[in-house]
């Protein structure tokens, strides 16, 4: 008789097994998707393959899509470890991008090296804050944090609609509005990490693989790691023990939006040197979906930005070669996230053969 | 008499625990029946089998002479075996006849309230209640509450009703109110099962049948018997190992309680004025059934739970506004009854379970960083200490059994406490030899000169553990006595609050 058992520990070689099938089941099916909507997917995989690694150009492009996937990503580790589903990354993304625009406004004085430090802090400040105010409602009213932060979201993006139609930031003395800002100050621009023809990669890179080695250390060896990680298990008893659970809840929500806002900033002064909703919406979700698909952990949110980096980055020339709809690429990112789902849970069980006795 | 229910053989098995073993119970027309055992001794299990929620592992169940298939309570209830439980199932915004009535088969798109009216009104007045169906739940009483969920059960033809702790929830008053009306249930032919550990119902029964430990001590016809001995059933023996050690005389005085009184949710005594105080190579024994504000009185002594007046004081020192954290470092150890829950974090392995609240102590971290070494060389020594099997300093403890999640908890608490420890049931759940092993490593506190606050639902473990036993009945503490001066009755009389003749107090 065969049957599905829960497992009491985990195997490497059956988790190999489970996500090897998930990504072999989310690459079918999105042939499959390909197929339907008329592209050739032999065709098509491979246009997406050399526009995300075919050459340094494309992966330094693939290395920049991934930049605000990881930070986003690795915000969302931190507060999902400690089971607070912040799920506000879009709105965190856009304060930040809006609290750094902000500062850039009023740092043209200082030295490059302090205003761009500046810029990045704002930014950091920005998503913190607006991550600290869900914290907040849930600590002081007990607000759901699923919702705060979805609805803190909406504030966010109406408040920047308006700030860039008819606002003070809208872009004056074009004919048509684009609501978008006026251009970031060139010499505040993030600097680009090669030389011009290279490709194009920002700093805002190393300061995500900053934030990786910081986040891997937080989780795993420090005293408030240990709280994040507890809290999540059983805040019950970390409450018991001595820990001020209001306070943690604080923090947390304050460095998982201040990662989002500073992915915000490094789009806007990285990339898209203007301010412009288009451009950062998106970032957020798929950073949510980076982190589930990285198994919450650094190391695996790197690689999943990766994959999704490539992804995205990929796309652009997919769809010039071989003329995919754009939404394809979207419906992929999804197939990725539920078949990776999957595999989380079948890791968990177990198939087993037994001897039917008499 | 005729038997309208009858259980042969029921065991129930949860994992390694068995519920119930074997138990016998037979259940005449028009009697009530009660079930009388402490915690855990297999009275909800045994309730739960035979009302479809839990399927028994074997044994036969009888109804009428018929044996029973009892797959889910739809099928119970078809029988007719209805259930009141302790928490109430009603919709607090229906009136009593619709909550009533909500789920009966039969009525199609419309519910036929007048035919449901006449009905209900009947069953009212056979049982000699009195009760308005057009009032809605919210407007009633806890007490009216119950009667309706009484009547949802009648009115759906129950010929056995199964009560759980039905006066749990109720004053005095609304308890005698309530036994008038299964008097008038028992008199109109219905039986009753009452599950209880209060002897002042048990004693209001027609029968009742003992539980402990999952088996089923005796049944007894109640006017044959006395509440001494059913006591005396309840409790059992055992044979006990560690005693404390007599040479050792109590000094001085670690912890005072004085006058502590907390207030519930809604408003009810939790703990009324409870004074006591704990010295230097003492036990203070806990004794209780579970629910009188005992957990509750660890908790604010954790400062986990706010007093609403009255207070505490450690080593002569008044402690105002406790937190956790303070308390911690004032080096108290604290076991709680619930440990899954309160003392340990399911996905840590003992390693990080060990520093659970020193997780910031200077001895296992350097700046902001956990020194895993240290905590890793403190895994190997207290596993190996306090005997724990586990395959490794890392492994989840919500994979280890109670008695080695507890050995952890106690290793905790031992290394990082400094004169008090309150332990709430550190041997719940544990078999003879881990408990004996708790109690140990208690003595050993003792002899060091720790003050101990150990509650327990084992009266005989406290009579050969403690310097003197505190009762506590609804908050309040009944007594305190030596137990070289007492007898095991004179504690069941005072737990179940009967102890208008007992109450005394010494020092």
């Amino acid at each position: 008789m065969i049957s599905i058992q829960r497992r009491s520990g985990s195997s490497l070689r059956w988790n190999v097994v489970c996500f090897s099938a998930a990504i072999l089941c989310a690459f079918l099916s999105s042939a499959a998707l390909l197929a339907l909507s008329g592209g050739d997917a032999v065709k098509g995989f491979s246009a997406l393959f050399t526009g995300a690694f075919g050459s340094q150009n494309a992966l330094f492009g693939s290395l920049a899509k991934a930049t605000p996937l990881l930070l986003v990503g690795l915000g969302t580790v931190i507060a999902f470890r400690a089971k607070i589903w912040n799920i506000g990354q879009e709105g965190q993304v856009l304060a930040g991008a809006m609290m750094a625009y902000w500062a850039s406004l009023m740092v043209g004085s200082l030295p490059y090296w302090v205003a761009l430090t500046v810029i990045a802090l704002a930014g950091l400040l920005g998503g913190g804050i607006l991550g600290l105010l869900a914290g907040y409602l849930k600590t002081r009213f007990g607000t759901n944090e699923v919702i705060s932060t979805v609805m803190l979201n909406y504030i966010v993006i109406f408040f920047l609609a308006y700030l860039l139609d008819g606002g003070p930031w809208m872009e004056t003395g074009v004919t048509v509005a684009y609501h978008q800002s006026p251009p970031v100050n060139p010499s505040l621009e993030w600097p680009d990490l090669f030389a011009r023809g290279a490709g194009k990669l920002h700093i805002g890179f190393l300061f995500a693989l900053a934030a990786s080695a910081f986040c891997a250390i937080l989780i795993d060896r420090t005293s408030l790691g240990y709280d994040i990680r507890a809290f999540g298990s059983n805040p019950t008893a970390l409450r018991f023990r001595g820990t001020n659970v209001r306070r943690l809840l604080l923090v947390v929500m304050l460095l998982s939006g201040a990662l989002a806002g500073l992915a915000g900033a490094g789009e806007l002064f990285g990339t898209a040197h203007r301010l412009r909703a288009e451009t950062l919406l998106g970032i957020g979700s798929s950073g949510i979906v980076v982190a589930m698909v990285g198994g919450l952990r650094p190391s695996g949110v790197m690689l999943a930005a990766l994959f999704f980096g490539a992804l995205k980055s990929g796309a652009i020339y997919m769809r010039l070669q071989s003329g995919t709809p754009a939404g394809l690429v979207s419906a992929m990112e999804g197939l990725v996230l539920l078949f990776f789902l999957c595999a989380v849970v079948a890791t968990k069980f177990q198939i087993v053969r037994s001897n039917v006795h008499a | 008499m005729e038997n309208l229910l009858s259980v042969q053989n029921l065991t129930k098995r949860f994992g390694p625990v068995t519920a119930n073993d074997g138990v016998n119970l037979e259940v005449r027309k028009g009697e009530i029946h009660c079930l009388f055992g402490e915690n855990g001794a297999g009275k909800s299990t045994l309730s739960s089998c035979l009302y479809g929620y839990y399927r028994a592992d074997s044994g036969v169940i009888r109804f009428k002479g018929e044996v029973a298939e009892l797959n889910s309570p739809a099928d119970a209830l078809r029988l007719g075996i209805g259930m009141v439980h302790q928490h109430f199932v009603l919709v607090s915004n229906f009136t009593v006849l619709e909550n009533i009535i909500v789920g009966s088969a039969g009525t199609g798109l419309f519910l036929t309230k007048s035919d449901a009216r006449r009905k209900i009104s009947e069953l009212c007045e056979s049982c000699g209640l009195s009760i308005d169906l057009d009032r809605e739940i919210w407007e009633l009483s806890v007490g009216e509450q119950q009667w309706v969920e009484i009547l949802k059960a009648l009115y759906f033809g129950a010929e056995l009703l199964i009560l759980d702790e039905p006066t749990a929830v109720l004053t005095p008053q609304q308890s005698d109110q309530l036994f008038r009306i299964l008097d008038g249930m028992r008199m109109r032919g219905l039986s009753i099962i009452l599950i209880s550990h209060k002897l002042r119902e048990v004693m209001q029964s027609d029968r009742v049948t003992i539980l402990r430990k999952g088996r089923a001590i005796a049944t007894v016809e109640t006017s044959e018997t006395t509440a001494e001995a059913i006591t005396a059933l309840m409790v059992g023996h055992k044979v006990s190992k560690h005693v404390r050690d007599r040479s050792v005389e109590p000094a001085g005085e670690v912890l005072a309680v004085d006058r502590a009184c907390a207030i519930g949710e809604w408003g009810e005594d939790i703990l009324k004025d409870v004074s006591f105080n704990i010295g230097r190579h003492e036990i203070l024994g806990l004794a209780g059934v579970a629910g009188n504000g005992q957990k509750e009185l660890f908790e604010t002594l954790m400062g986990v739970r706010a007093l609403s007046s009255g207070g505490f004081s450690l080593e002569g020192e008044a402690i105002t506004k406790p937190t956790s954290r303070e308390m911690l470092d004032r080096g108290i150890g604290f076991v709680p009854d619930d440990r899954s829950l309160e003392g340990l974090i399911p996905e840590f392995g003992a390693a990080e379970n060990l520093i659970l609240g020193w997780q910031r102590a200077r001895e296992y971290c350097r700046g902001p960083f956990l020194d895993r070494r240290k905590m890793d060389a403190l895994a190997r020594r207290k596993i190996e200490e306090f005997k724990v099997v586990t395959a490794s300093a890392d492994l989840p403890v919500e994979r280890l059994s109670g008695g080695n999640a507890q050995r952890i908890i106690l290793a905790r608490e031992f290394l990082h406490s400094r004169g008090l420890l309150l332990a709430n049931q550190p041997t719940r759940g544990l078999d003879v030899a881990a408990s004996e092993f708790v109690y140990e490593k208690i003595l050993e506190k003792r002899a060091a000169g720790f003050a101990v606050l150990l509650a327990s639902e084992e009266l005989d473990d406290l009579l050969r553990l403690c310097d003197r036993i505190a009762v506590i009945f609804k908050g309040r503490i009944m007594g305190i006595v030596r137990p070289e001066e007492t007898t095991l009755l004179e504690l069941g009389m005072m737990m179940a609050g009967d102890a208008k003749d007992v109450q005394r107090t010494v020092q």
